[in-house]
């Protein structure tokens, strides 16, 4: 058990108390850099296939792929099972290998890959996206109702508009996220 | 080598939603098919494209994309999906017909070298070309506004707003000028995605529900012309409420937008119902404004603007009096006139601007390359299966 002894405020027991650890819970501020990942995550999420929770589940990409085996159920070539057994079998021996021809690069890769220079003076693709906005002051909305929130929580500067939805918002969100 | 002119030219507009295809000369395409496969939980059987549409039932039902970002990173996939695509088109197969095919600015060689293959090796295709889509859909609106003199020119700003990405792609002469092209990385995926995550910390928790929660998207999502006017009607009434009645997968497959009903005193509800309010407008959004979640881009008129501002000034008149908004969040309810209204102060009040919409703003890039397929063009600028061979991409 850690034990808050130097100087820290500690009964006879050594046990902290409940007001030091409401007062440091309060003071935990989360830090720019880790609400910047916590943004860019949140806009790569943005950018998945088949819902937001699909990532973590146990489909891998291979299911969604016609497989030769299926091609043949598929066109009603009715082979008899044991030569669908061996075939199973035969992937099975080489699933490492063929995993590598399945698998198809992600954009992030191939884009890496391309090794772009985002200064040239040919167009290509790191240079026609677009910059940031003119009028610097981005809009703040509420993100517990979407409304417009003139306030920003003091511990993960979430937006919020009301007492209410500060309050929601504590009990919901607040330093609740994971990158 | 100009390739000859037999076999059938099959046009396919290769999107991120959807992937549509017919033969060239055609006004319409024949078949609009979702560009993906999908499987729904626990069943054992792979979905491709048009039996995603069959599906009774589209809850739970979860879908991979062969399209990432705009550009096709799965072409194994791809080519399955445009196989089944021409089915029914073609009368055989792909093999030995011609193709048009769509293809996004910027495209990596890599992607394009992948491309090649699947289409030449695995489809057995004869003949390709690739244009990318926001000049098929100019060629359409200047067929659709042949008096406009930017028409005559073959000239204007393509807002091309789709499923991946959005790009403003400013075309001269029938050529794109590529260092004005301007991307913002949102799209109608990411709103979706933004949808859904907006509900399920509101009211209830559909992440599971991709398939479905686009398909509500679709339904409730409108533009707002003016943005403080609405968020007060949003907050003080419920004008702009609207309820979506889930579908339960027995009496009701398919799910459907209503006005509120109210519950009476001690009435319960039979069926699941998602309310929705400021989410409606606040969701599209996005697009005018990125910088909303987080996104350091400009929103779409200031795109615009910047965008025709990197071309030589003598075109800028003739580029403003021309800006046609396709893709698919174009047809969200008041989006060009939203554009109209946001533009107009950007641009030196000298230079008229207007905004157009095609008939079909889905479909528009799928007629022009209609209508390029069936010219003599077409056998000009393809690229045959021999040249391919002898020189790989060009």
């Amino acid at each position: 058990m850690p034990r808050a002894t130097e100087g820290g405020p500690s009964d006879a027991s050594g046990r902290r108390t409940g007001r030091s650890r409401k007062v440091s819970q309060r003071m935990a501020v989360v830090s720019e850099t880790d609400r910047e990942q916590v943004t860019n995550a949140r806009l790569a999420a943005l950018e998945t296939d088949g819902g937001l929770q699909d990532n973590f589940g146990a489909d891998s990409d291979a299911e969604f792929e016609l497989q030769d085996s299926d091609q043949e159920a598929e066109l009603g070539d009715q082979r008899n099972k044991r030569k669908r057994k061996a075939n199973r079998q035969a992937s099975r021996k080489t699933r490492a290998r063929a995993g590598e021809v399945r698998g198809h690069k992600a954009f992030a890769v191939l884009l890496e890959e391309a090794d772009l220079d985002p200064d040239d003076t040919q167009p290509n693709y790191l240079t026609a996206a677009m910059g940031p906005p003119l009028d610097g002051t981005p809009r703040r909305w509420c993100s517990v109702c979407g409304f417009a929130a003139p306030y920003s929580c003091a511990r993960c500067r979430m937006r919020y508009c009301t007492r209410k939805c500060y309050a929601v918002h504590c009990d919901t969100r607040c330093l609740k996220f994971t990158v | 080598m100009a390739p000859s002119a037999s076999g059938q030219v099959v046009v396919l507009d290769d999107g991120g939603s959807t992937i549509k295809v017919g033969l060239a000369g055609q006004s319409d395409p024949a078949r609009i098919l979702p560009n993906a496969t999908g499987k729904v939980k626990g069943g054992p059987q792979l979905l491709i494209g048009d039996d995603i549409d069959a599906q009774a039932d589209i809850s739970s039902l979860s879908i991979r994309r062969p399209i990432e970002k705009g550009y096709v990173v799965n072409w194994k996939a791809q080519a399955q999906i445009i196989d089944r695509a021409c089915r029914g088109v073609l009368p055989h197969s792909t093999k030995g017909c011609s193709m048009l095919l769509t293809e996004p600015l910027f495209t990596l060689p890599a992607i394009q070298e992948a491309r090649c293959q699947a289409v030449f090796e695995t489809l057995g295709c004869q003949a390709l070309l690739t244009l990318p889509a926001p000049l098929l859909a100019l060629t359409q609106h200047c067929a659709e506004v042949p008096n406009l003199p930017a028409s005559r020119a073959h000239c204007g700003v393509v807002v091309d707003a789709g499923f991946s990405f959005t790009h403003v792609v400013p075309i001269f002469d029938g050529k794109v000028m590529k260092s004005a092209v301007r991307r913002i990385d949102l799209g109608g995926k990411a709103l979706t995605n933004y949808l859904t995550e907006l509900v399920s910390y509101r009211s209830m928790d559909m992440r599971e529900e991709a398939y479905l929660m686009e398909h509500i998207k679709n339904a409730i999502s409108f533009v707002s012309t003016d943005l403080k006017a609405d968020l007060v009607k949003a907050k003080t009434s419920s004008k702009l409420k609207v309820e979506y009645v889930l579908p339960d997968g027995l009496s009701l497959a398919r799910g459907f937008v209503r006005e509120p009903v109210p519950l009476a005193k001690g009435e319960t509800r039979t069926e699941q119902v998602l309310v929705l309010n400021n989410e409606r407008f606040l969701v599209p959004e996005l697009i005018f404004s990125p910088s909303d979640i987080g996104l350091q881009q400009a929103g779409l008129p200031q795109m615009v603007a910047d965008s025709v501002m990197a071309t030589h000034p003598d075109l800028w008149p003739l580029l403003f009096s021309n800006v046609v908004v396709c893709g698919g969040l174009a047809t969200c309810p008041d989006f060009q006139e939203r554009l109209l209204k946001d533009l107009r102060p950007l641009v030196p009040d000298h230079i008229k601007v207007d905004v157009w919409k095609p008939k079909d703003p889905i479909a528009a890039a799928w007629q022009g390359g209609s209508r390029v397929g069936a010219s003599a063009q077409f056998a000009h600028l393809a690229m045959t299966k021999a040249d391919y061979e002898e020189d790989g991409i060009r």
